[in-house]
């Protein structure tokens, strides 16, 4: 055998990545690249926002108050007769941010924990799942006011402490997830090969867990939105003038009927967002099926 | 998983079509109210406690009137002193000495008979500095009472309050004091039920179960019979109250509608007869009706910011004057609050009596801008910050948020807000555990005085670190002993002048009270206290025949 053929058989069995077929499959699925495209656009807009924003996010306009959608204003104005635009604009910033960085703190932790728990069983298992339902008794929204009480005010902390507590789930899922796994031919093999543990979860448990992670991480993206609202109308999250999309449609609620838009458009920002983070949620968790697919 | 939270989110959801359809079918509880006689009174906030001499807030004294009467009580008509648990009282000719006949037929819910010796009893646990009454010095104009209440006279005995017999009460007072019967009809000067109160602790216990719907007496014209947390207290018509036939009502239920919003909707929906306030924004939509039921009356109450002159940066004068020289109030109340107030630069309300508060300031940025460069932050370079706390509301919430940035603009300085929920809130003020935190105060007398002694050095409401000797004389010594009315205005227009170049405290705003009232309610009249007398309320089942 020559070197040329071992070089050949080698690029043959490589085939595809796990990632880039995925990629090829998601790239099928319109409503998941719209739900993509929404996000990124979304997410640049935020990162931009200080550059192109219209307004001040905090410049009132008391003698104009609130004023509906017009050339000026594209959006309408609050009772402040601050920009709406504006506002939804900022507030994004603050919700997407805590929606995703509070969501990778909980997969990181949710995820390790579940499938070291997992992986490992006998009587670790036992111990980490029993904390886990300790904390679970725990009634959550009174930990995070207590730990916003003892720490103060911060928006790293917020992040955090709502990341900390949304963990619980995800480790739940992941661990019945790696148990199914490890009795699976493949992983036994890759034992028998003599991979440490800590690669074998990472290159073969955790990627054919993948799906319900997926679809949990994008539906606890939009309850952790609506947690920093809660927590903000408490008096625990962020202050005036800083805003979010949760508390923009909490403000606008209130005055829904003199003033719908206050109500509708941060309304849509965040519906919007959850929607398209459904879409892709699905779209990925399809792609990332390795034993659902078609070809 | 995924379908299971669904379906539980989706609960909350059901279970509220489930109850408006179940509304939208029944009866209103207004409409069944009013075939009943049970009044649904939107309340403010959740009370903290129902001991008239513990408690402090507006919501408690709502309920606590219904459940207590004091010596006299108020018309509320026309504001006049008129019988309540005393029949009658005679004042002496110099004015010091006022005898109390109270009531043969006055008695307590559990049918005991009210006696004088009642409100010795009372009058010595609302007095003792153990008990921590806020409200003590509504009983200073008595004799020794001061002195006792701040701990310097130890034997009650020596305080000018003496039951000649079982039913007539003496007392002393320190000097002539014009609104002293007015005092009558505040609750901390209300008779509490002995027996009660020793079977559950001390005298001077703070919150024992005493008050607990199954223990607690009282002698108002209502009885408590319900208190579900956070939900509703329910009061029925008295039984043993000795007017008990003027009495109209069956029953009161008093609702904690702590989010305004929601109030007016529960009002819109019929649940309400009587809403505390009204969101802002619906006033011009109620304006507009036609047989509105948006009822609007100058009202005794300023609306203002503490300053806690003992911090940083507040300690200097120019700060404090300088961030009120920067707030334009004409233009906060005629667009953020649709000009349903007065702007306010003094604590007494314009027209208490007559009197009229001396206005030092306006809205003035230059000069503003001025003081807090000589204070050291030209153009708020090197402002630490300042935090402003205010209870949750949506109303607090919209000022602050104007406020915050009028004073961005002008001063170019950070002011960070901070909503508390009212307890908390309540406490944080108490202590001074705040920079600056919004205020209300609600007059409990129609006179200058119940607005200027909050300013006291040891003024129980005082909370902020104001202590000016010249300024208590002129308030406890000079005022008191004034020839005429016009003497005595003279003394608290210098004393008002006085405090507000010390400006220890931002006034924003004079109250006007703001309520929406179901057509059916009769007898109950606006008035300058926003005074209610429950006794006087009826509900006329045929109010649209009527309109």
């Amino acid at each position: 055998m020559s070197d040329a053929s071992i070089t050949d058989i080698a690029q043959a069995e490589q085939g595809t990545s796990l990632w880039h077929d995925a990629w090829l499959r998601l790239r099928r699925n319109r409503l998941a690249l719209f739900g993509l495209g929404i996000l990124v656009l979304f997410i640049t807009i935020a990162l931009l926002t200080p550059w192109i924003a219209p307004y001040g996010y905090a410049e009132q306009n008391l003698d104009l108050g609130a004023s509906g959608p017009s050339a000026a204003h594209w959006l309408g104005t609050d009772i402040f007769g601050r920009d709406l635009l504006t506002q939804i604009m900022y507030g994004g910033r603050i919700s997407l941010a805590v929606g995703f960085i509070a969501t990778a703190v909980a997969l990181l932790i949710g995820v390790t924990w579940g499938a070291v728990a997992g992986y490992v069983g006998g009587r670790v298992d036992a111990v980490m799942m029993r904390l886990v339902d300790i904390l679970y008794a725990l009634p959550f929204m009174i930990f995070i006011v207590l730990l916003m009480v003892v720490f103060g005010r911060n928006l790293l902390l917020l992040f955090l402490a709502i990341g900390a507590v949304e963990w619980l789930t995800m480790a739940r899922i992941m661990r019945s997830q790696v148990q199914t796994l490890r009795q699976q031919e493949f992983v036994e093999a890759a034992v028998s090969l003599g991979l440490s543990p800590s690669t074998i979860i990472r290159r073969h448990v955790i990627p054919n867990a993948l799906g319900p992670i997926i679809v949990y991480t994008t539906l606890t993206i939009p309850s952790v939105m609506l947690l920093e609202a809660f927590l903000s109308f408490l008096g625990l999250g962020i202050q005036p003038p800083q805003t979010s999309w949760g508390l923009l449609i909490s403000y606008g609620a209130e005055t829904m009927e003199e003033y719908p838009w206050l109500l509708l458009f941060p309304g849509l920002a965040l519906t919007l967002t959850l929607f398209s983070l459904n879409f892709l949620g699905d779209g990925l968790r399809d792609a990332l099926d390795v034993r659902g697919s078609r070809d | 998983m995924s379908l299971r939270r669904t379906a539980l989110k989706l609960l909350p959801t059901l279970c509220l079509c489930v109850t408006l359809v179940a509304c939208g079918s029944g009866e209103s509880r207004v409409v069944q109210g009013n075939r009943n006689g049970i009044l649904h009174y939107g309340n403010g906030t959740e009370p903290q406690g129902l001991d008239p001499h513990i408690v402090t807030g507006l919501p408690e004294s709502h309920i606590v009137r219904a459940l207590f009467e004091g010596l006299a009580v108020k018309n509320p008509f026309t504001l006049e002193p008129e019988p309540g648990v005393a029949q009658s009282w005679d004042i002496s000719e110099d004015g010091r000495t006022v005898t109390f006949h109270l009531n043969p037929q006055a008695r307590w819910s559990n049918g005991d008979t009210m006696t004088a010796h009642d409100y010795v009893w009372s009058w010595q646990r609302a007095l003792n500095p153990a008990m921590g009454n806020q409200y003590a010095y509504m009983l200073y104009p008595i004799e020794n009472a001061e002195a006792f209440a701040t701990g310097k006279l130890q034997d009650f005995a020596e305080v000018g309050v003496k039951a000649l017999d079982k039913h007539t009460l003496q007392v002393q007072l320190v000097t002539a004091t014009p609104y002293f019967i007015q005092l009558m009809d505040h609750y901390s000067t209300f008779a509490v039920h002995r027996p009660t109160i020793e079977k559950f602790g001390q005298a001077t216990d703070r919150f024992t179960p005493w008050t607990r719907v199954e223990n607690i007496v009282g002698n108002g014209a209502f009885t408590l019979k319900e208190w579900k947390l956070n939900r509703r207290i329910r009061v029925e018509k008295s039984g043993t109250y000795w007017d008990r036939d003027r009495v109209k009502l069956n029953g009161v239920v008093f609702y904690p509608t702590e989010n305004i919003s929601s109030e007016e909707r529960m009002f819109r929906v019929g649940q309400l007869h009587y809403t505390q306030t009204i969101p802002l924004d619906k006033i011009p939509v109620y304006r507009a009706m036609e047989n509105s039921p948006y009822v609007n009356a100058p009202y005794l109450g300023t609306y203002y910011y503490l300053l806690n002159i003992n911090e940083a940066p507040l300690q200097d004068v120019r700060v404090r004057r300088a961030l009120s020289l920067a707030i334009d109030r004409e233009r906060l109340n005629n667009t953020v609050l649709h000009a349903a107030n007065v702007p306010a630069y003094g604590i007494t309300p314009p027209g208490t009596l007559g009197y009229q508060p001396p206005k030092l300031f306006g809205h003035d940025v230059a000069a503003a801008r001025q003081l807090l460069a000589e204070a050291g932050f030209p153009d708020g370079e090197g402002w630490p910050g300042l935090e402003l706390t205010y209870n949750t509301s949506e109303s607090h919430r919209k000022i602050a948020v104007a406020l915050q940035q009028m004073w961005k603009d002008a001063l170019n300085i950070e002011v960070t807000l901070s909503n508390q929920e009212w307890k908390v809130y309540l406490d944080s003020v108490d202590q001074m555990n705040f920079q600056m935190a919004r205020r209300g105060w609600i007059g409990d007398y129609v006179d200058p005085n119940n607005f200027l002694d909050l300013f006291l050095c040891d003024g129980g409401n005082n909370n902020t670190g104001f202590c000016d000797p010249q300024y208590d004389d002129m308030i406890t010594r000079q005022a008191p002993r004034a020839k005429s009315r016009e003497e005595r205005y003279a003394i608290f227009y210098a004393a008002e002048t006085l405090l507000m170049e010390q400006m220890p405290f931002i006034p924003i705003y004079t109250y006007t009270s703001n309520h929406l009232i179901h057509p059916s309610v009769r007898d109950m009249p606006s008035n300058l206290m926003d005074s209610l007398n429950l006794k006087y309320v009826w509900l006329d089942q045929n109010w649209e025949g009527a309109q």
